[in-house]
């Protein structure tokens, strides 16, 4: 509102910080669409270059995180709240012998291997736990829009991309209300009872969801004015219940998505509520910008490169096996492999749960390892994606 | 034909259609209502797009295609088969008609062809069901039910009278698959 005139210099507020902010991540991603550079690393950068950290830096006047920080965390929110309407356990349930080798695979490949790049990179366990989260969870956003960009959405390969994406959107439910936990850390005896009540709440909100939800549905459903302002209400009623209690509001907000989406109501909300979340979902990503440090991004360098030389071939290879479980050819498990590499959004709000750790080390280190590693994996994810034919050709997985 | 229907979670739904023998039209819907329209031609080949559409115009095509499109254009007639034998089909009343201006039952429709007219659309206002004293005018179009040889009927007494270019009707059935391969 009222903005100081007298603030500290170079320091942007309020409104004109949001809309620099907003401004800066569309521009670049405006700029960088045009070589196909997936957007939301793009967004990110657009936040670091208004950041403390350069624009600070240099003299100009930059926007502190804290300045849009409630605006971020609605973003995170709706983000999952989005993969929550889009979850469905009915279909899990029907591709559940494909899906659910899919997923071990993809799970049991991945994770260890951000948990042993943790441990070599000197995290500790917690550190670890978060890395191989980074590590393992795939792009929806960027992944999603290459599929459909280079109409393999209408290829047989499509099928086991979205299965095990949507697979990987319930574990990392599972994970983030686990890491929450975690993070917060203290003694195992202070531990357990946070951990226990923050669960409970989680739990209660998934149930609470499935009952009320279709009752809740008709009062909302009058017009879209109510039924936009009446779902984000809910949402951010319960995804602030659940930080004040020590759970993670994004998987809250992923439970009512759940329970939305289960409901008659569930095409209508994804269409109105979709500019919502796309808007503050750059507040988010920008957001992630302005907290990091290209210093420490570039100071991180070896275990970026580490990580992506390791993790890229991984994925590749769950992805691979999940394309040849799904029945599918040499050349499309190939293809499912590499349309699973893109990393984004999930591994950035790891990385944002990672700097609230009491521990400095993982608070400085895995926010600025986990931009690098989702800058370099977006843009070799998707590069990898529209040369495919090139690299079938180049590892002679050719059909006859 | 097989149309095989799968969900594409975060985009939409996805249709297939067998169209040869190994060929298949792959038709993508988004969740905002665009429709994306591919061709594969095997099942080892990747789907090439042909064209995407809005929704309200894949809606429009759509009718087309299903050969129900409802618009009034000079000596076009449109069919939608009921069944074996019953079918609807939609004229324009000529202006040297019998039918134009004169009401329903003094033209005697029912009688003289077994042909029922269950809706006159005048300009943009459609008349669902006349009573046997509404009017219909030249330029109308008319609704009509029937057996195929009541609607032969009705097209010879009222359509195709004077010689007018004969029952060109007829081809307008099955002529969407594209069969070329």
């Amino acid at each position: 509102m009222a903005s100081g005139s007298t603030a500290a210099v170079g320091e942007l507020h309020g409104l004109l910080a949001l809309g620099v902010l907003i401004a800066a991540a569309v521009s670049v991603a405006a700029v960088g669409r045009r070589v196909g550079i997936p957007t939301v690393p793009l967004y990110v950068l657009g936040g670091v270059l208004v950041g403390p950290h350069v624009a600070g830096d240099v003299g100009l006047p930059s926007i502190a995180p804290a300045e849009v920080l409630t605006l971020a965390e609605v973003g995170v929110v709706l983000l999952l709240f989005f993969l929550g309407l889009e979850f469905s356990i009915d279909r899990l349930i029907a591709a559940r012998r494909k899906l659910s080798a899919a997923t071990a695979v993809d799970l049991f490949v991945n994770f260890p291997v951000g948990v042993a790049l943790g441990l070599l990179f000197g995290l500790g366990p917690l550190g670890a736990f978060l890395v191989g989260g980074i590590v393992y969870i795939s792009s929806s956003a960027v992944i999603t829009k290459s599929l459909v960009d280079l109409g393999w959405i209408a290829n047989p390969e499509a099928e086991p991309v979205l299965g095990v994406l949507v697979a990987e959107d319930l574990v990392i439910a599972v994970y983030l209300a686990l890491a929450v936990a975690l993070v917060a850390g203290g003694s195992p005896v202070d531990a357990l009872p946070r951990i226990a009540v923050a669960l409970g709440f989680l739990i209660a909100v998934a149930l609470a969801a499935q009952l009320l939800a279709p009752r809740l549905a008709p009062p909302l459903g009058i017009s879209d004015e109510d039924l936009v302002v009446g779902t984000l209400a809910v949402a951010l009623v319960v995804a602030g219940l659940a930080l004040s209690v020590g759970a993670s509001e994004a998987v809250a907000g992923f439970f009512v998505g759940v329970g939305v989406g289960a409901t008659p109501l569930h095409d209508r909300v994804a269409d109105r509520i979709a500019p919502l979340r796309d808007a503050f979902a750059v507040v988010f990503f920008a957001w992630v910008g302005l907290n990091t440090d290209p210093v420490a991004v570039a100071g991180v360098a070896a275990f970026v490169l580490a990580a992506a030389a390791l993790s890229g071939p991984a994925k590749l290879l769950s992805g691979g096996i999940a394309g040849r479980l799904y029945g599918l050819s040499p050349r499309r498990s190939l293809r499912t492999g590499l349309a699973l590499v893109p990393r984004g959004e999930f591994s950035l709000i790891i990385a944002a749960l990672a700097a609230t750790s009491p521990d400095p080390t993982v608070a400085r280190v895995i926010p600025a390892f986990a931009v690098g590693y989702v800058l370099v994996m977006s843009f070799v994810g998707t590069l990898a994606m529209s040369e495919a034919d090139r690299i079938e050709r180049l590892l002679g997985v050719v059909e006859g | 034909m097989t149309v095989y229907e799968s969900d594409l979670p975060g985009v939409g739904k996805k249709h297939e259609i067998e169209v040869g023998d190994d060929e298949r039209l792959v038709i993508v819907t988004h969740n905002t209502g665009r429709r994306e329209v591919f061709r594969r031609r095997s099942a080892d080949s990747d789907a090439e797009m042909l064209f995407e559409l809005s929704d309200g115009l894949a809606r429009t095509v759509g009718t087309v295609l299903e050969g129900a499109y409802f618009q009034p254009v000079a000596t076009d007639s449109i069919e939608t088969v009921l069944g074996d034998d019953a079918l609807i089909e939609w004229h324009e009343v000529p202006a040297d008609s019998e039918l134009a201006g004169e009401t329903i039952e003094a033209a005697d429709v029912r009688r003289r062809t077994g042909a029922s007219i269950i809706a006159v659309e005048h300009g943009d206002e459609v008349t669902p069901n006349p009573d046997p004293g509404a009017g219909v005018g030249a330029g109308d179009t008319v609704v009509v039910i029937g057996s195929r040889e009541e609607v032969a009927a009705f097209r010879a007494a009222f359509i195709d009278s004077d010689g007018r270019d004969g029952a060109a009707a007829d081809e307008s059935g099955g002529g969407a698959d594209a069969d070329a391969s």
